[in-house]
C-alpha cells in the first residue's frame, strides 16, 4: 500500500514541475458524469433515481435492471476500456515516430485484425458452417481478429532488427497495411452479401453485445499491455529527443521498440478485436491530452491520455446511442462527425490565445 | 572521473564500405580538441563511432585502455556523452525535463531523477548559464539557449568525455564565442576531456588544445600550431585553389 501511494505521487505530483491535480480531478468528474449520462440515456431512458436505486440494490423496475446489467454497464465498461487502450497506445506511436499522424493502427494492425474477420466470415461459410447469430459467431471474429493483429506485429518484430531506423519501420507498417488491405478487398470481391454485410457491421465499430465473459477476456489483455505502457514511459520521456541521442545514453532501441510494439499490440489489438477498428481516438487523443497539460513528460501524458480518452471515447458511444430513439448509428461515424470539429476547434482556439 | 584517456588507433568508419580510413587520435581529460573536415568526409560518423551510436568497420578506439567494445551501452553512457548537431525539439518538453533526461541510467523505473540529481540538474544549468530556465518550454528556447541546454543534458550525465557533434552551427557570433568558451571552461575547470566538430577553423585554432583534421588524403591531428607548422591545412581541401593563411587562421 505504501508502495503503490508512492508510486501514485510519484507519477502525479513532480518536484519542479506544475501540480496536475486539478487538471486530473476536471477531466476525471467530466469522466464521471458522462459515465452516468451514458447509463441514463439510451433507447429508453431511465430515470436517474431508478438509476441509482438499481446499482445500490434496492427495489428497481424489472426492465431498469435488465437493461443496466444487462445492456449499459457492459458497453460503458467495454467503451472505457476502449478509450483507455487506444489512446494510450496513439501516444505511444506518436512519440515513437515522432510523428503527430501516428495512430494505435499505423503499423497495420487494424488491417491485420481485418484479414483475420475477413477469413474467418469467408472461411466459416465456405466450410458450410453457419455461424452467424450465434455466440461462436462472436468469439471467432474477436479472435480472428487478435490473430490478425498479432501476426502482423509478429511479422513487424521479425523484420524490425533490420531496419535501423524507426522511420523505416514506419514505412514498412504502412506498406504492410496496404498489402493486407489489399488482399481484404479481393477476399470482399469473392464475398456473398451476407459475407460482406457481416465485415463490414465489424469494421464500423461497436461497444454492445459483448457477454461479460468478453470484457474479462478483453481486461486480462488491456491491462497488461496499459502495465506495460507505464513501465515504457522512461523510454518514451527518452525518444522524445531523438534516436541518436537515445543510442548515446545506451537505451537499447529495439528492445524498446519491440515493448511499445507489444504493449501496443495487446491495447489496440484486443479493443479491435472485441469492438472493431475504432477510428479518431487514438490519434486525437493523445493530441488533446498534451493541450490541456501543455507538458511532454509521459509521467504526465500517459494518465492524462487515459483519462481523456476514456471520457471522450464515452461520450462518443452515448451519442451512437441516439438518445430517445429506437436506432443506433456505428460508433466509428460519430467519432469522426462529432470528434473531428471539436478537435479542430480546439487546435485553432489554442492557437489564438 | 577525472581520467580519460581516449586512443583512437586505425579506424576505419563505415557501415557496409570505408568511407574514411586509418584514423589515428588521442585526446585526455583536461583538453579541448577541435575536430575540422569538409563537409560529408565523415566528422560525425567519427564522433557517432566513438559514442557507439554507430559501428566502425576496424581498428579499435579504447578509453583507459580498454576498448569501448567491452563496456556495456549504459556503462559507456557515463564515460562518453553525445551532443547531436541537431536534437529534435520536443514540443512542452521542459528544460528540466530534458536536461534531466541526462541521468537516464541513474533514475528510476519511471525515470525520476533522485534529490541530489535534480540538485545537480539545477546547478548544471546555472553553469550553462540558463539560471531560472527549468520550468521554460525547451522548443522555445532560440538557438544558443537549446545548445546551451543540450550540453547541460550532457554534463549531468558526468561523462569525462564529451562529443559534440557541431555545437555551434547556425549559431551567430556572440553565441559561436559564448559556446566555445564554455566548453572550454568545462574542459579546464572540470578537467573534461571535449571533443567538438566545427568548421570554424580560427576559433578551433585560437581556442582549442588539439586538433584532429580529417583531410581529404590523410587523418593529422597536433596542437593548432604544430599543424601550422607542418602546413597539415594546407591539405585539407585536396585539388582546390584555396590557400591557408597563416596569419588570419583561415582560407583565403
Amino acid at each position: 500500500m505504501h508502495y503503490l501511494r508512492r508510486i501514485i505521487k510519484s507519477i502525479t505530483e513532480l518536484n519542479f514541475r506544475k501540480s496536475y491535480y486539478k487538471i486530473y480531478i476536471a477531466i476525471a468528474a467530466t469522466l464521471f458524469i458522462l459515465i452516468i449520462l451514458n447509463l441514463i440515456l439510451g433507447s429508453v431512458i431511465i430515470p436517474p433515481y431508478e438509476l441509482l436505486a438499481s446499482l445500490t440494490g434496492s427495489d428497481a423496475p424489472q426492465y431498469v435492471t435488465d437493461i443496466l446489467w444487462n445492456f449499459r454497464i457492459p458497453k460503458v465498461i467495454t467503451a472505457l476500456m476502449a478509450g483507455v487502450a487506444l489512446s494510450v497506445c496513439g501516444l505511444q506511436m506518436q512519440t515513437l515516430f515522432r510523428n503527430p499522424l501516428a495512430d494505435p493502427f499505423i503499423l497495420g494492425i487494424s488491417s491485420g485484425a481485418g484479414l483475420g474477420v475477413a477469413l474467418f466470415v469467408m472461411g466459416s461459410s465456405a466450410f458450410g458452417v453457419k455461424l452467424a447469430g450465434t455466440i461462436f459467431f462472436n468469439l471467432g471474429i474477436a479472435a480472428a481478429a487478435w490473430g490478425g493483429a498479432a501476426a502482423i506485429t509478429l511479422l513487424i518484430l521479425l523484420v524490425s532488427h533490420r531496419l535501423r531506423e524507426n522511420s523505416s519501420l514506419l514505412i514498412f507498417g504502412i506498406m504492410i497495411g496496404s498489402v493486407t488491405s489489399a488482399i481484404i478487398t479481393l477476399i470482399q470481391y469473392f464475398s456473398s452479401s451476407s459475407e460482406l454485410k457481416a465485415f463490414v457491421t465489424w469494421t464500423m465499430g461497436s461497444f454492445s453485445g459483448l457477454t461479460s465473459g468478453q470484457i474479462w477476456i478483453m481486461s486480462m489483455l488491456v491491462i497488461p499491455g496499459l502495465v506495460m505502457s507505464i513501465y515504457n514511459i522512461k523510454e518514451l520521456n527518452i525518444l522524445l529527443q531523438g534516436e541518436a541521442y537515445a543510442k548515446s545514453l545506451g537505451l537499447n532501441l529495439e528492445r524498446t521498440r519491440r515493448r511499445i510494439l507489444i504493449a501496443t499490440t495487446l491495447l489496440a489489438g484486443s479493443v479491435t478485436a472485441f469492438c472493431g477498428p475504432i477510428g479518431f481516438i487514438g490519434i486525437a487523443v493523445p493530441h488533446i491530452a498534451r493541450l490541456f497539460f501543455r507538458n511532454a513528460d509521459h509521467k504526465v501524458l500517459v494518465p492524462a491520455t487515459a483519462l481523456t480518452g476514456a471520457a471522450i471515447m464515452v461520450f462518443t458511444d452515448m451519442v451512437a446511442q441516439l438518445p430517445g430513439q429506437s436506432g443506433v448509428i456505428p460508433i466509428n461515424t460519430v467519432s469522426a462527425l462529432i470528434g473531428v470539429p471539436v478537435i479542430l476547434f480546439i487546435i485553432m482556439k489554442s492557437k489564438f490565445t | 572521473m577525472n581520467q580519460a584517456n581516449l586512443i583512437l588507433k586505425e579506424i576505419s568508419l563505415g557501415y557496409d564500405k570505408d568511407i574514411y580510413t586509418n584514423i589515428s587520435a588521442s585526446a585526455e581529460a583536461g583538453e579541448m580538441v577541435a575536430l575540422i573536415g569538409p563537409n560529408g568526409i565523415g566528422k560525425s560518423t567519427l564522433l557517432k563511432s566513438i559514442s557507439s551510436i554507430q559501428h566502425f568497420r576496424s581498428g579499435e578506439i579504447s578509453v583507459n585502455s580498454r576498448s569501448i567494445r567491452e563496456y556495456a551501452h549504459n556503462e559507456l553512457s557515463s564515460i562518453i556523452s553525445f551532443v547531436p548537431s541537431q536534437s529534435p525539439r520536443a514540443a512542452n518538453l521542459s528544460v528540466f525535463d530534458m536536461v534531466s533526461s541526462g541521468c537516464f541510467n541513474r533514475t528510476n523505473w519511471l525515470g525520476e531523477a533522485n534529490e541530489s540529481d535534480k540538485r545537480l540538474v539545477l546547478e548544471t544549468l546555472d553553469r550553462v548559464g540558463l539560471e531560472g530556465f527549468a520550468d521554460r518550454d525547451s522548443s522555445r528556447l532560440s538557438d544558443g539557449e537549446f545548445q546551451r541546454a543540450a550540453i547541460a543534458r550532457s554534463l549531468v550525465q558526468q561523462s569525462v568525455i564529451m562529443l559534440l557533434d557541431e555545437p555551434t552551427a547556425f549559431l551567430d557570433i556572440e553565441n559561436k564565442l559564448v559556446i566555445t568558451r564554455l566548453l572550454g571552461k568545462l574542459a579546464k575547470e572540470e578537467h573534461r576531456c571535449i571533443i567538438f566538430s566545427t568548421h570554424d577553423l580560427q576559433l578551433a585554432i585560437k581556442l582549442c588544445d588539439r586538433i584532429w583534421l580529417m583531410g581529404r588524403e590523410k587523418f593529422t591531428e597536433g596542437r593548432p600550431d604544430e599543424l601550422i607548422e607542418n602546413g597539415a591545412f594546407d591539405t585539407m581541401f585536396k585539388d582546390s585553389n584555396l590557400k591557408f593563411d597563416r596569419t588570419l587562421y583561415t582560407f583565403v
